[in-house]
C-alpha cells in the first residue's frame, strides 16, 4: 500500500526521487516503451478492432493499469516514488510550483518552444522526443495555446458538472455520447452540444507532445492521468448505486458493442479486466 | 519537395494565400446511376449524424466525394487530399465502416500527417490528437499550429 499525494505537497526531497527515478527509466529505454505502448492502444473509434484506451468505456481502468504498470516500473528504480497528481482546477497557473525548476520546468520559450527550464529541458542532456511525430528531439510546451484558438485550463465548476452524471457510460461508448461520466471526463467535442472539455482540455492546454499522438513523452502526462484516476474515484463514492458499464456482452453485439471492453472483459495488452480495476484500495490511496 | 522554412521565432504569419480551397469534387462514378453524395461538403450543421442517407439512385451507383487543397498556411503549405468510394449497394454497416476509411492524404511541407477519423466523420491528427475537425483542410491548420516551427517526422520514422 502507497501513497499518491496531491504534487503540490510533494517536498523537495520527493520531487528529486520522482525526477530522478523518471530520468532512469528514460535511460533504460523502459520510459519510451510507455510512449509506444499508448499509441498502440490509442485506436480510432471508427476503426474495426478492438477499442481499450480512448473513445471508449474502458478509458478509465485501461489508465489505471497503464499508470500503475508505470508506477510499478518507476518502483523498481526506487521503492519509493509513486504518481502524485496534478489537480488542475486549483493549480492552474503557469507559475504553479508543478513548472518550477525543481519539478517538471516550465512553459516553453516563444518561438521554437522548447521547454528551457527544468530537468527535462533538452540542454540538461536527459530528455528526448520525437518519437514519430516530429523530427524535433527537444520537449516543447504551449501553455494555453495563446493566439486564434486559445484553449484555458477546466473550472472546479466544469469538473463538478461531470461528476452529477450518475450514468458511467452510454451507447454506442464511444467519442460521440452526449452523455454519461465517462465520455464528459474524457471530454470529446460534439459538435452542438458541448467542446473539448476535461480531460482532453488538459492535454490542449499543455500543448507540445502532450497534445499530440505521444502524448506521454511529456512527464506531466502521468500526473494528469493520476488525477483522472482520482476523478473516478470520486465518481464512484459520490454514486455508489452505479456500475462499471457496459456489462455482460450479448450473444450477437452489435459494432457498438463489439470492440468495447465490458465489466468482465481483458484488456490488452495486461489481459485485466475492468472489473479487476474497480477496487484500488489494496495497493494505492490518495491523498 | 522541398520544405518551406518556417519563419523564425514562430510568429503569426498574417498573411495566408489559398491557392485552392475546398474543391469538393465528386468524381467517381461506376454504374449506370451515377448518383454521388458528397460526405464531406455538406451544412456543418447538418453534418451531425453519424453518417449521411443514402442518395436517390443508390441502388446502383456508389458515392463518392473528394477535398482537395492546397495553400500556404502560417508559412506552411499544406496539401491535402480525400476520397470517399461508397458502394451503395452495402449493408448499412459496410457502408458506414467504408465510409469511416476515406482514403486521405496531408502534407505539410512535404511530408505526410498521420490523419485519423472518429465515428462523427470529424478528423483528428497526430500533432493534434485530442480535438478534431469538421474537414481536412481545418485538421492541417490546427496541425500547423500545434507544431509551431516544427517539422513532421520523415515518413520512414512516421510510424516508430
Amino acid at each position: 500500500m502507497y501513497t499518491r499525494k496531491n504534487q503540490r505537497d510533494l517536498t523537495r526531497t520527493e520531487k528529486r526521487r520522482l525526477v530522478d527515478a523518471i530520468l532512469k527509466l528514460k535511460r533504460s529505454g523502459r520510459y519510451d516503451d510507455f510512449v509506444v505502448m499508448h499509441r498502440e492502444y490509442y485506436v480510432m473509434d471508427t476503426e474495426r478492432r478492438p477499442r481499450p484506451a480512448h473513445m471508449t468505456s474502458s478509458f478509465f481502468p485501461w489508465h489505471r493499469q497503464y499508470l500503475l504498470e508505470f508506477e510499478k516500473a518507476l518502483q523498481r528504480v526506487d521503492a519509493g516514488v509513486s504518481v502524485p497528481y496534478w489537480d488542475w482546477t486549483r493549480d492552474n497557473r503557469t507559475t504553479s510550483s508543478l513548472w518550477a525548476e525543481d519539478f517538471l520546468g516550465g512553459n516553453g520559450r516563444p518561438g521554437d518552444r522548447r521547454v528551457t527550464t527544468g530537468p527535462f529541458a533538452y540542454a540538461a542532456g536527459n530528455w528526448s522526443v520525437g518519437r514519430g511525430v516530429t523530427d524535433e528531439h527537444y520537449l516543447t510546451r504551449n501553455f494555453g495555446r495563446p493566439g486564434s484558438d486559445p484553449v484555458s485550463l477546466p473550472t472546479a465548476n466544469d469538473l463538478a458538472r461531470a461528476l452529477k452524471d450518475p450514468v458511467y457510460d452510454t451507447a454506442p461508448w464511444n467519442s460521440v455520447c452526449t452523455e454519461g461520466f465517462r465520455n464528459r471526463v474524457e471530454g470529446w467535442g460534439i459538435r452542438g452540444v458541448r467542446t473539448v472539455g476535461l480531460h482532453n482540455r488538459v492535454h490542449q492546454w499543455v500543448g507540445g507532445p502532450m497534445a499530440g499522438a505521444a502524448s506521454p513523452e511529456d512527464p506531466v502526462f502521468w500526473l494528469h492521468h493520476s488525477f483522472i484516476d482520482l476523478i473516478w474515484d470520486r465518481w464512484r463514492k459520490a454514486h455508489p448505486k452505479s456500475a462499471y458499464r457496459p456489462g455482460r456482452k450479448p450473444a450477437s453485439p452489435g459494432p457498438d458493442r463489439d470492440y468495447v471492453f465490458g465489466l468482465d472483459e481483458a484488456m490488452p495488452p495486461w489481459r485485466v479486466t475492468p472489473r479487476k480495476l474497480l477496487d484500488h484500495s489494496k495497493v494505492y490511496r490518495y491523498a | 519537395m522541398s520544405p518551406t522554412p518556417a519563419k523564425p521565432g514562430g510568429t503569426r504569419i498574417p498573411s495566408r494565400r489559398t491557392v485552392l480551397r475546398g474543391a469538393f469534387t465528386a468524381a467517381v462514378v461506376t454504374g449506370t446511376a451515377g448518383a454521388l453524395l458528397p460526405l464531406l461538403d455538406r451544412d456543418p450543421a447538418a453534418a451531425d449524424g453519424p453518417a449521411p442517407a443514402p442518395g436517390p439512385g443508390s441502388g446502383s451507383g456508389s458515392r463518392a466525394t473528394t477535398e482537395e487543397f492546397a495553400e500556404m498556411y502560417r508559412g506552411r503549405e499544406i496539401r491535402g487530399t480525400t476520397t470517399v468510394v461508397v458502394p451503395a449497394g452495402a449493408p448499412a454497416d459496410d457502408r458506414g465502416a467504408v465510409a469511416a476509411e476515406p482514403v486521405t492524404e496531408i502534407r505539410i511541407d512535404g511530408r505526410p500527417l498521420h490523419v485519423m477519423r472518429r465515428a462523427d466523420g470529424t478528423y483528428l491528427s497526430d500533432v493534434r490528437h485530442y480535438e478534431s475537425y469538421p474537414t481536412l483542410l481545418e485538421t492541417a491548420r490546427a496541425a500547423v499550429d500545434e507544431l509551431g516551427t516544427a517539422r513532421l517526422a520523415p515518413p520512414a520514422a512516421h510510424h516508430m
